[in-house]
């Protein structure tokens, strides 16, 4: 359909992109310095990967045991 | 309050008001209100973060598909039809079709489509979709010789043909502009009172 990235696996290009964008935005909506920004978006970047390992791993151990 | 150096990004802490030409400035373009008040850095990160998301959304969320239907009872004849969607950033005029609430005109088209309650925050780059919606004409079959059809509300054909011939992708599409009308609500709201902690807290107090 696309010329740009054609047959990709959008787990492991689309996905990281919004994770890191959001964290950034986020992150520079609660702090005016570089360094709080950065340590921020570190940390609520990790909060949201964990968070979509959690629910891969519930619908992973729902799948197995259904 | 640790006795962390302020950077030249920082807003100055003892203007407590609020700045409603740089919010709007921000709804506009993302980030231009942060870089009106001088915090460039900022304001710049704000727009390029935000215009990746929202015009990567709108890039994986077009597309053109070729749909090859029979016409006639012989099997080896078929017509090939081309269906291309160029936004996924749109207002379709539905209300007739679907109010079950009797709401206005405008709020029943977008508790159609909500998606748009969302994209609409991400300010001018939206607003192609709107101009669409007030002059969208059902019996033309392209937009006006300005626009043509971006951000003009697709045939149901059209959507058809491309939800059919791809994935996931177009799904995910309308997440990232959604998301970045979103954030950018956050952004306006740091061009109109600052940051949720002044230039100085530390990232441990802030967080607890």
């Amino acid at each position: 359909m696309h010329t740009f990235l054609p047959n990709h696996n959008l787990y492991f290009v689309e996905l990281p992109i919004l994770i890191v964008l959001i964290s950034l935005v986020y992150s520079a909506t609660r702090f005016d310095e570089w360094r709080p920004i950065f340590l921020e978006a570190l940390r609520w970047g990790m909060r949201l990967v964990l968070f979509l390992f959690f629910i891969g791993f519930v619908l992973y151990i729902l799948d197995r045991i259904t | 309050m640790s006795n962390v150096p302020v950077d030249a990004n920082a807003l100055p802490h003892e203007d407590p008001s609020t700045n409603p030409f740089a919010a709007f400035l921000s709804y506009l373009i993302p980030g231009l209100g942060q870089i009106y008040q001088g915090r460039i850095g900022k304001g710049l990160l704000f727009f390029v973060c935000v215009y990746a998301l929202f015009f990567m959304g709108t890039y994986f969320g077009s597309g053109t598909a070729q749909i090859k239907t029979k016409v006639s009872d012989n099997p080896i004849v078929y017509e090939e039809e081309v269906y291309t969607v160029t936004s996924n950033v749109y207002l379709p005029d539905t209300a007739e079709q679907n109010n079950p609430f009797n709401l206005p005109r405008v709020l029943a088209n977008l508790y159609n489509r909500p998606q748009f309650a969302g994209q609409f925050w991400v300010g001018i780059a939206a607003w192609p979709a709107i101009w669409q919606y007030v002059n969208y004409n059902r019996r033309q079959e392209h937009g006006d010789t300005f626009l043509a059809d971006f951000q003009r509300t697709p045939s149901d054909k059209s959507l058809n043909a491309l939800h059919t011939s791809g994935d996931k992708t177009l799904e995910l599409a309308w997440v990232f502009t959604v998301v970045a009308g979103v954030l950018n609500v956050m952004v306006i709201y740091d061009a109109l009172a600052g940051p949720a902690f002044p230039p100085g807290t530390d990232l441990d107090e802030a967080t607890a």
